[in-house]
């Protein structure tokens, strides 16, 4: 198992103590397509948080690759952060004053790696993504599905074990929406990379091929989706 | 902590991003810089306008001169004129065996020279020759008096500068001609271009120089002398040995040896010494002053960067995730505090230094060659200290930017 939640139980005391998960087990193999589905307020975000060690948890355990993900020091998570795991967000976050490829370079330059190669490898996923022409662009002068493939890029740079995207199509319309769910699965049969979508749209959770529903800190439910065949609204797009 | 093109691009990025805000705290940081620096120097050489007034002169020189008596003594009335004579010479020398050179000086004041139809009106004195480690000449022409010149009474004097300059306004080496100084005829040996401002006998600039028995017999004055100048050994304090002065004289001329009036010494020393507290007093001024500026300017430094990281707080939670150390946080906003505090000042000490050496042409053109400029290790050291301060400023901003989560990153939307 790449992924493996024993247990893992988050509280946040700001005032009033609020249980956010409430003994989450779950397992992701390698190359499977999952996504996390729950309403607001579910704790599929903070769950998020938890599996790329932005965050941490209270009680339980939390592996990737066999490794236990607790008490990390400030500088173990950066590293585990910047080579197990790719974050896709909703609002892109890329940094507004450099170019896409600056950007796309960025993980690698905490890495250590040097100018030439870092840039050379930049450029190299850019084009795979089909930006080679936006490269020199700041994320200003790009469309929001331009600027999601940029931050795709830029997850995948320094070839993670994990992709995680906390609602990727959340800041696009469907059309666009559709191209980067495409993308994510194309990435994920072609490359087999293990990817984890958090959503709350079912449209999104349809492209997957298994789908957690969380509710108020619990599992509810693991669907297997292969055939597709899980949106209310039909398969054939992405509801906005 | 890496550092490549890369890094500093990123620092010039984010200091010129906020173009006019970076101007502005860089002011303050500059302007500090400056006004230390220019201060420093500007210090430095009103130290040496004050201290070209002393050239030539003994550090450890005492002078002595009579004056009249304030206190009754051995039945003597207070208010007595005495003399000082040649033979207190010979009596310091062996009751002070600590005095290295005691020499007296006698002099007249409005004393008419003439070369040719050029005339001008100075200072007469008669020295011996070991008046010059008194007060050292510059001997711009020929040689200063000497022994053989004191032992055979020869009718032999050296110029001041001025007096050179009045007779002979067309130059030219003046070493072999007479000059008609007072009532006799004087043969130049020497022109002396010292032009140190104090005035124990006149200022040497305006002095016509004689051997002093010459002067001694020309003047009618018999023994008396008008002024003892004595310097100590190496390694002694003339304000220590002035209570014995005082002693040796008091006996010898009958007054109170309490009575400081009726002796007058002068101590270069103490003067000297005077001269350096007060500019230790004013470098601690200008240090103060000039450190306080800096330190405002840093702060600004400081509270603006504190502004940026608070303004940053997504960007620097997006570089939390992909997988920047606080370290690396940490690293980036020092720099950036260093880059800004040490880019100003560079310019304040540049802006420094070209002020000074135009204040240096100024003072320059008035005659006087003062070195106003600072050295070229202070500039270093106040570099360094820049760098220091940057750090300093940079600690706070930096410590906030490193409390900064990742999720952070997404909460600020």
């Amino acid at each position: 198992m790449l992924i493996e939640l024993k247990d893992v139980n988050k509280t946040y005391n700001n005032g009033q103590p609020l249980h956010v998960l409430k003994g989450i087990n779950l397992s992701i193999d390698k190359g499977e397509f999952v996504s996390i589905m729950g309403a607001s307020g579910s704790g599929k975000s903070t769950l998020l948080n938890i599996l790329g060690i932005l965050d941490n948890y209270d009680t339980g355990e939390y592996y990737i690759d066999g490794r236990l993900i607790k008490g990390l020091s400030e500088r173990q998570a950066a590293d585990y952060r910047n080579r197990l795991i790719g974050f896709i967000f909703q609002s892109f976050n890329l940094i507004g004053f450099k170019t896409a490829v600056e950007n796309v370079e960025l993980p690698l330059f905490y890495q250590g790696v040097n100018r030439a190669k870092r840039h050379q490898m930049a450029m190299e996923y850019l084009d795979r993504l089909g930006l080679a022409d936006w490269a020199k662009h700041y994320p200003n002068e790009m469309s929001g599905g331009q600027k999601q493939r940029v931050a795709i890029a830029r997850a995948l740079i320094t070839g993670p074990k994990i992709l995680l995207a906390d609602e990727p199509t959340g800041a696009l319309d469907s059309k666009t929406s559709e191209e980067v769910m495409q993308l994510l699965s194309t990435l994920n049969r072609e490359e087999g990379v293990t990817i984890i979508v958090v959503t709350h749209e079912s449209g999104v959770a349809n492209c997957t091929n298994k789908i957690v529903h969380i509710k108020d800190g619990v599992i509810g439910q693991i669907q297997d989706n292969f055939s597709h065949s899980a949106s209310a609204f039909g398969t054939a797009t992405i509801m906005k | 902590m890496k550092l490549d093109y890369d890094s500093f691009r990123e620092i010039a990025d984010a200091l010129v991003r906020n173009r006019s805000r970076s101007l502005l705290t860089g002011f303050g940081v500059f302007w500090g810089i400056f006004m230390l620096l220019f201060m420093v120097g500007g210090g430095q050489g009103l130290k040496q306008l004050i201290g070209s007034n002393f050239e030539g002169f003994a550090t450890n020189t005492t002078i002595m001169v009579s004056s009249q008596t304030t206190k009754p003594w051995k039945g003597f009335k207070e208010g007595r004129y005495w003399n000082l004579t040649y033979t207190d010479v010979d009596r310091l020398k062996m009751l002070i065996p600590e005095l290295e050179t005691v020499t007296p000086c006698i002099s007249t004041w409005g004393t008419t020279s003439q070369y040719g139809e050029n005339s001008y009106s100075g200072n007469f004195r008669g020295v011996y020759a070991d008046y010059v480690n008194i007060e050292e000449p510059q001997i711009e022409y020929g040689r200063y008096i000497n022994e053989s010149d004191v032992l055979q009474e020869r009718k032999v004097c050296v110029l001041g500068k001025r007096v050179y300059n009045n007779l002979f306004p067309g130059g030219g080496d003046p070493c072999g001609k007479f000059v008609k100084v007072g009532p006799a005829y004087y043969q130049v040996i020497g022109v002396d271009y010292s032009s140190g401002n104090i005035s124990v006998s006149g200022s040497a600039d305006e002095s016509i120089t004689a051997p002093l028995p010459v002067v001694q017999k020309i003047l009618n004055r018999g023994s008396v002398v008008d002024l003892v100048c004595a310097t100590g050994r190496s390694g002694v304090r003339m304000s220590d040995l002035e209570p014995r002065m005082r002693q040796v004289m008091a006996r010898q001329h009958q007054f109170d040896p309490s009575d400081k009036q009726a002796l007058f010494i002068l101590n270069t020393e103490q003067l000297f010494s005077l001269i350096d507290n007060l500019f230790t007093g004013v470098n601690f001024l200008i240090w103060l002053v000039g450190l306080g500026t800096i330190l405002a300017g840093v702060i600004g430094v400081s509270n603006i960067m504190m502004v940026t990281v608070k303004e940053r707080t997504t960007e620097i939670g997006i570089r939390r995730a992909i997988g920047a150390t606080p370290r690396d946080i940490l690293s980036q906003i020092i720099m950036e505090s260093i880059s800004l505090t040490l880019a100003a000042g560079s310019f304040g000490i540049v802006f420094s230094v070209l002020l000074l050496s135009l204040l240096e042409k100024i003072v320059a053109a008035t005659g006087d060659s003062i070195n106003f400029q600072i050295g070229f290790w202070t500039a270093v050291v106040a570099a360094l200290m820049l760098t220091a301060l940057g750090v300093i400023a940079g600690l706070a901003p930096a410590s906030r930017a490193m409390a900064i989560k990742p999720v952070d990153a997404m909460r600020d939307e």
